[in-house]
């Protein structure tokens, strides 16, 4: 199905979310992570943390804990063609427990590009950009989400 | 206190200087536990029956899985609060029993505004050379 470009108009909510220090534990282990300053808070503060520092991934957490700010399902994308392509982050300052973010989605650009087998790719770049309660940046990340051209049709 | 990790010092990190990280055999526990721990449910990780009428032969791990462990190598290496800028490509799928080989290289050493940085390129492949993952980071090293 070809992009709806009037998505690009479109604004998402602002979401907050809180850094919690159990998630920031269970997201460094999944990760196998072995530097304390994820896990123990005396490694952190002794490393200059306030708190325990977030893995340089953690934000992929919070998309999913905000399905209704997500701007993906508004793509019109076939699930089963949906990939992936790239992230990207961009940092500003350290994300540490305690803290108290708003995010904000935008969709930042979209591109078509035929595909090897014909039919139409499409590339749609996500940005959410993270503030804290002072106003001031801290996180950056982009994803850039591909619909892969549909297979050519039996018969 | 455990004990700190040591990273490397900024006059190392010369072109050329090379780091590897070894993950796996990855296993279906480590797709759920980081399903639970990233929120990211999407049934192709972990629904046998979904993945297969989706067209895959079986659950695979998230792309965000093998960044992951990639990201562990350059944090664990240049110092978890040195990245300016990470950008990860996924190329190929890592299923279950696979090993994911991450491999990262100082690409240049420079200073720039009274910064001392490295930029860096990495990837991660699996234990027949397939490429999945491929990334560059921006590093601010502290000393």
């Amino acid at each position: 199905m070809p992009l709806d470009k009037s998505v690009l108009e479109r604004t998402f909510p602002e979401f907050e979310f809180r850094l919690e220090r159990g998630k920031i534990r269970e997201y460094a282990l999944a990760l196998g992570l072995t530097d304390p300053v994820h896990t123990d808070l005396e490694a952190a503060k002794a490393a200059g943390f306030d708190d325990l520092l977030a893995p340089p991934t953690f934000v992929r957490q919070f998309w999913h804990e905000n399905p209704g700010n997500d701007p993906m399902p508004h793509l019109g994308y076939d699930p089963k063609r949906r990939l992936h392509g790239e992230q990207e982050f961009e940092y500003h300052k350290p994300l540490v427990a305690g803290m108290n973010l708003n995010g904000r989605n935008t969709i930042v650009s979209t591109r078509e590009k035929e595909g090897r087998r014909g039919g139409m790719m499409t590339f749609v770049v996500i940005e959410t950009r993270f503030v804290d309660e002072a106003g001031e940046l801290v996180q950056v990340a982009r994803r850039t989400l591909i619909e892969t051209a549909a297979p050519p049709k039996e018969g | 206190m455990t004990t700190a990790t040591q990273y490397a010092k900024w006059a190392e990190l010369t072109e050329g200087v090379e780091r590897e990280l070894t993950v796996g055999p990855i296993t279906r526990t480590d797709l759920v536990r980081y399903a639970g721990a990233s929120g990211d449910f999407n049934p192709n990780h972990h629904d046998e029956i979904y993945a297969i009428r989706a067209g895959f032969d079986k659950p695979f791990a998230h792309g965000m899985l093998q960044g992951g462990y990639l990201a562990r190598l350059l944090s664990e290496w240049l110092g978890p609060d040195s990245f300016k800028n990470l950008k990860i490509r996924f190329s190929a799928q890592a299923w279950p029993g696979d090993m994911v080989i991450c491999k990262a290289r100082v690409v240049r050493q420079y200073e720039e505004a009274g910064n001392r940085l490295v930029e860096i390129e990495a990837s991660a492949a699996n234990q027949r050379g397939d490429v999945l993952i491929k990334a560059e980071a921006i590093a601010a090293l502290r000393a």
